[in-house]
């Protein structure tokens, strides 16, 4: 007894001896060999952090993000260090403070889930630069960036709504979140542009990524009657459900078409490389600034992937007419007339939504069936 | 046979000490060839996991953080087991723990932050505890199985907090992403030399714990009814009383890790509150076979673990899977040890002194 | 001619000499019997000679080759079986499964072969079994004759019995003995270790004395008589009779009326017991196995539910309290089950924390004093002469009579008014059997009322002031020590049940 109880007291002192030890340096900022590099190159010594809520090979978003880092590895040949499968939860900040730790001094966070982490890790460390993806916050050292993916998804949509038989699509969607809302209301504009009486069926799986899940709702979709599954998720789940059931899909993040060659018809898809390297060069040269970014389809980091054989024929005309006009600035989308779901006039004729209203989307337009909590 | 396996009857300290780090050295040689498949340098692994782990104070600090819950955890769960009560609930009792907790913290957030803190503490305990009654009573009435209910119950515990993200807890503000309101700073625990103070607490509750266990009437009681319930009804322990109360008190700690969790580390109540420390904790209690102060050295050493774990994923883009797939085997070989840890092999013809001490 | 021969076995535990320089040499066709007290070294001598220890130095010859065993495999090979004094069955298998586990064989069992071959022996040797029954469903006896046949099935022509007659009934004990004279006639070499005299002087031919880990002498058994082989066990002259103090009767302790309890199955196993126990008496239960005995010492103590009927323990009824209140009261209960550790005592603990489980209620505060215990665990081990490593030291690693000590020494130490003991000198040599008579006459010259089970239906006799018998749940009878005979209390402990259906009594 007494031998673990000295046992006890060794412990403890050790301890306190580690505690102490580590809290009195604790001010004198914990990457010291860091900042000498960088006193005596000119230019940065930059390592730049990806937090990734998925894992690479999801086929998906985090795919699409890691490409984009690769892109930027590429062109700058910049160090890169990643962290994939991160739970959007306390888990994630301290994932930050590790990169810091580990000497990263651009850090994207490609979730919105880690937007409030991000933002309190940014608070802790002024230093470090911080961007982050679909959420809304910024400071001085975070940035917010995005992309108007809904633009995209109104051409999908425009595919999506000549390829039905049964005027039904079904629509796959992980949370209820703006972000998310946004993407279903364009795509069945979109979908109406052309087929005034098709409707967009809505499953909420509640996670982005999980393969099986996003299957299971595809299949309920497909179930209740719709030919065109369309998917707000960063796994091929449902495409798959799609192919085995022989009816039609729209994929989402990134070229899917060998997941599901025979019903995958297009996908509006992420182009990150770009804005990475704009970004991560802004910083080597000292001009970066935190920014609130919201790009689409002019600036290449929204596209839609090319359209397959399984995509109807007039599609593609349809598609680049309208196309262009986005780019072009003739054609907003989100334009009055805008019914909700009650038939209600929502938005006034002519009037164009303001970004503020679409960043805060929260409820369905006129021919989507579900509900948002 | 060249081999035979015969049951030690007593071991020294000195000796089960080296049958453990033979353990985990066989761990790292083998772990080494894993990671040799893949193409890096098992050495340059293996220093930088220790790095990861203790190799500046911000990574100390981590691991201790790590440490924390599992710590408390452990002890609570000791008490069960030494009762044999087999709990594996830990993980409910964690989330329940923090779901009282956050109940206080989310209603009254301007509360001086001593009597918000201490609210959220009581209520983390008091949850925590009752969610191990249940099982509790019923296997001190109808003798169910503990195991069994412990770890369904786990689930309700972590749906019941999925509900509340999802449903009325969720954060308006949150633009509809599930997730519940940040606790205001007064229901946050404090700092105290750079780490939040449940540090002090773990401490704290390794000396109560080990002199409750050795020195305290219910502790001996608890002992007692865990060799043999016979001999505890004889020597007239009431044991449906001791089992409840073994129980309240194996939860209640469970309930406050959560509470520290949710206050300290997430600021908020999630699923993710727990992340697996109820089931962890199993582990550490059982290598330190039920001793407080081991429990301490079993936690730092799991927690060094898991965090050079997730350090090197970054630092070799290692993949996750990879990276866990490491941590295992190393468990695999220090719980594997166990077993010479209670037998060992003799080999044949050499078999002097066999059973050691014997009936003399 | 000379069958086994061991000699100069010595063997060493750590700092503990158990055997020194031992010699034991037995014939074809003999039944030798190893006597000793409790720790004189017999287990483990036996051990090493089925293979289980290995001896630190010396030689075992079988039929004039000398033999090295590493594992009981080897022994066994050899021709040796042991009896552990712990049967090692599957109490989920039939007699015969257990047999024919861990033989080497085929794939395909032909069961009916090995079945002809199992009873083939069965009626050499004259042991009663039924092959099909499942062990748990077994008398002690039964599985004992399983155990035997076992070893016999495999080949055994040595065997070796550890202390077997303790478990068993005078009636198993007799059956034994003739299993074990069948043997000896087929050409066995039988070993039989035990501490009761009247069965060495019964059953062996010749006789081998240990004492404190040294052969003391080999005699013929016709040369030699209990007094004699008493004092070369025990080291010193003796007094081998069993005092009996007389003293005044006293005011009653207890009195039982029409107690009726009932197990678990809802059948009946005490059937409206009436009876009367003085202070300052030893009033002893006898009776076969199973008659009830362990029931009623569970009913008093509050360990066993009470359909109906009263227990006034000094004009207060104890039915319906809980074991701490009857605890509290003055009640203590010794009872050695078979084996030994089941009830009252916790075997991984040391004896202070052993001592500790009847003293810790009665002190005050949160905590636990082990002060005061300690010395009682010191006081008990001085007393009663308890052999072990230290007072921290888990009692399982003790040998069953000092774990006996403990337990009785505890019990007495808590100055109860009613003493209930069960079996506490089984398993117990001469000696240490008195030392346990004389605690419990110092008992009653105190007034404890006693309540004493045992087996020995001799010392039973010799000790007590009144015998009351059980049979199948009921009272057949309260007789007179002093006017009682052995006989007549057998006849009794049989009851009605020896009309009804002949040799029923097995229970």
């Amino acid at each position: 007894m007494k031998k673990a109880l000295g046992l006890l007291l060794v412990l403890m002192l050790v301890m306190s001896i580690l505690v102490t030890g580590c809290s009195q340096p604790a001010k004198e900022e914990p990457k010291k060999e860091e900042p000498k590099q960088e006193e005596k190159a000119p230019e940065q010594k930059i390592k730049v952090g990806f937090v990734y809520v998925g894992p690479i090979g999801d086929g998906g978003w985090t795919y699409a993000h890691n490409e984009g880092r690769k892109y930027l590895e590429e062109k700058l040949g910049v160090e890169t260090i990643i962290k994939e499968s991160v739970p959007e939860s306390q888990e994630a900040e301290k994932v930050l403070n590790d990169m810091i730790d580990q000497g990263a001094n651009v850090i994207f966070t490609t979730s919105f889930g880690f937007m409030d982490y991000t933002e309190k890790v940014a608070k802790a460390n002024p230093d470090v630069k911080f961007l982050h993806c679909s959420g809304y916050k910024q400071l001085d050292n975070m940035s917010n960036y995005f992309g108007r993916i809904y633009e995209a998804r109104y051409l999908s949509g425009i595919v999506a709504g000549m390829k039905t038989q049964s005027d039904v699509l079904g629509y796959v969607a992980a949370f209820e979140i703006p972000e998310v809302v946004r993407g279903i209301n364009a795509f069945t504009l979109g979908v109406r542009s052309v087929n005034p009486d098709a409707v967009v069926k809505v499953k909420w799986t509640h996670t982005w990524y999980d393969p099986a899940k996003e299957k299971e709702a595809a299949k309920a979709l497909l179930d209740e009657g719709a030919d065109v599954i369309a998917q707000h998720q960063d796994t091929p789940g449902p495409q798959q459900a799609a192919e085995e059931k022989g009816v039609w899909s729209i994929g989402y993040n990134t070229d899917m078409k060998e997941m599901a060659p025979k019903a995958y018809m297009t996908a509006p898809i992420w182009n990150w490389g770009p804005y990475y390297v704009q970004e991560v060069k802004a910083v080597m040269d000292g001009t970066w600034k935190s920014s609130s970014v919201w790009e689409g389809m002019k600036d290449g980091i929204v596209q839609l992937a090319p359209l397959t054989d399984v995509a109807p024929p007039e599609a593609k005309d349809a598609v680049e007419k309208v196309k262009a006009d986005i780019i072009s600035g003739k054609e907003k989308i989100f334009v009055g007339p805008i019914k909700d779901q009650t038939g209600a006039v929502k938005v006034q004729d002519g009037v164009v939504m303001t970004d503020q209203e679409l960043l805060s989307f929260d409820w369905f337009v006129e021919g989507v069936e579900g509900k948002i909590k | 046979m060249l081999y035979k396996v015969v049951k030690r009857s007593e071991i020294t300290q000195g000796k089960s000490f080296g049958i453990r780090t033979a353990a985990i050295i066989l761990a790292l040689l083998t772990s080494a060839v894993f990671i040799m498949i893949l193409n890096l340098n098992p050495l340059e692994v293996y220093a930088s996991l220790i790095k990861g782990a203790f190799g500046s104070n911000y990574r100390i600090k981590q691991t201790i953080i790590t440490a924390i819950p599992l710590v408390i955890t452990s002890l609570g769960i000791a008490i069960a087991f030494k009762m044999k009560f087999w709990n594996i609930g830990g993980e409910g009792q964690i989330m329940m723990g923090a779901f009282a907790a956050s109940f206080f913290a989310l209603r009254y957030p301007d509360l001086p932050k001593p009597i918000l803190l201490s609210l959220m503490m009581i209520a983390g305990m008091v949850a925590g505890g009752l969610w191990a009654l249940i099982p509790a009573f019923f296997k001190a009435q109808w003798e169910t199985n503990e195991t069994i209910i412990t770890l369904m119950m786990n689930y309700i515990a972590i749906k019941w907090v999925t509900y509340l993200q999802y449903g009325p807890w969720r954060d308006k503000g949150a633009l509809g992403f599930p997730k519940i309101p940040n606790f205001s700073d007064n229901a946050i625990l404090p700092n105290f030399l750079g780490i939040h103070i449940g540090w002090i607490f773990a401490l704290i509750l390794i000396i109560v714990v080990y002199i409750f266990m050795k020195h305290s009437k219910l502790g001996y009681e608890i002992a007692v009814l865990g060799e043999s319930e016979n001999t505890a009804r004889y020597a007239g322990i009431n044991v449906k009383r001791t089992i409840i109360i073994a129980l309240l008190i194996s939860g209640g700690l469970c309930g406050l890790a959560g509470m520290i969790q949710a206050s300290a580390v997430s600021n908020t109540l999630n699923v993710e509150v727990s992340g697996g420390v109820g089931f962890t904790a199993i582990i550490t209690t059982w290598l330190a076979s039920l001793s407080a102060p081991f429990i301490l050295l079993a936690s730092i050493l799991f927690a060094a673990l898991i965090q050079g774990g997730s350090f090197i994923q970054t630092a070799f883009g290692i993949p996750a899977a990879a990276a866990m797939i490491l941590e295992g085997m190393i468990l695999f070989f220090v719980l594997g040890s166990e077993f010479f840890i209670k037998y060992k092999l003799t080999k044949n013809g050499s078999a002097k002194s066999a059973a050691g001490k014997g009936e003399i | 001619m000379t069958y086994i021969s061991m000699v100069n076995i010595t063997k060493t535990f750590g700092k503990v000499t158990a055997n020194k320089d031992i010699n034991l040499s037995v014939d074809k066709g003999e039944i030798h019997a190893l006597l000793g007290e409790n720790g004189a070294g017999k287990s483990t001598l036996m051990n090493m000679l089925s293979g289980i220890y290995f001896p630190d130095s010396g030689s075992i010859f079988i039929n004039q080759t000398e033999v090295k065993f590493n594992s009981p495999k080897d022994s066994i090979q050899a021709g040796i079986g042991m009896i552990h004094q712990h049967f090692k069955l599957v109490e989920v298998l039939s007699a015969q499964e257990n047999i024919i586990l861990g033989q080497q064989m085929g794939f395909f069992l032909n069961k009916k072969a090995i079945r002809n071959k199992i009873l083939e022996i069965a009626q050499k040797f004259q042991l009663d079994i039924d092959l099909g029954k499942k062990v748990y469903e077994m008398s002690v006896g039964e599985k004992q004759n399983l155990e035997i046949l076992k070893v016999l099935y495999r080949g055994a022509k040595i065997l070796i019995l550890d202390e077997p007659t303790a478990v068993l009934t005078p009636q198993e004990t007799a059956k034994l003995f003739k299993i074990m004279r069948r043997m000896k006639e087929e050409g066995c070499a039988v070993i039989f270790i035990s501490h009761k005299m009247n069965e060495v002087m019964e059953i062996s031919d010749k006789i081998t004395v240990l004492h404190k880990g040294q052969t003391v002498a080999t005699l013929e058994k016709n040369m030699t008589n209990p007094q004699e082989l008493t004092e070369l066990m025990v080291g010193h002259p003796v007094d081998l009779s069993i005092k009996r103090l007389d003293r005044q009767r006293d005011t009653i302790t207890l009195k039982v009326r029409d107690l009726k309890v009932e197990n678990n199955e809802g059948i009946e196993v005490l059937k409206g017991l009436n009876f009367d126990l003085y202070a300052g008496e030893i009033l002893s239960i006898a009776g076969i196995a199973g008659s009830g005995q362990k029931e009623l010492c569970e009913a008093i103590a509050g360990l066993y539910p009470i359909k109906s009927g009263q227990i006034l323990f000094k004009e207060e009824n104890l039915v319906g309290k809980n074991p701490k209140e009857i605890i509290a009261k003055g009640v203590s209960m010794s009872f050695i089950p078979e084996d030994r550790l089941g009830m009252g005592l916790v075997a991984a603990m040391g004896i202070v924390d052993n001592v500790l489980l009847k003293q810790y209620q009665k002190e005050k505060g949160f905590f636990v004093d082990r002060k005061p215990a300690v010395l009682k665990a010191k006081e008990i081990i001085k007393k009663l002469d308890v052999q072990t490593p230290g007072i921290y030291h888990p009692i399982r690693d003790l040998s069953g009579g000092n774990i006996q000590k403990v337990l009785l020494g505890r019990e007495l130490d808590t100055n109860p008014e009613l003493l209930i003991t069960a079996y506490p000198v089984r398993g117990l040599d001469i000696n240490t059997c008195h030392k346990i008579y004389d605690l419990l006459n110092e008992e009653k010259q105190k007034g404890v009322a006693i309540l004493y089970i045992a087996e020995d239906l001799d010392s039973l006799i010799a000790l007590s002031d009144r015998i009351l018998v059980l049979s199948n749940g009921e009272i057949t009878g309260v007789v007179d020590a002093r006017k009682a005979t052995k006989e007549q209390i057998g006849l009794m402990m049989l009851g009605e049940k020896i009309k009804e259906t002949e040799g029923a009594y097995a229970v």
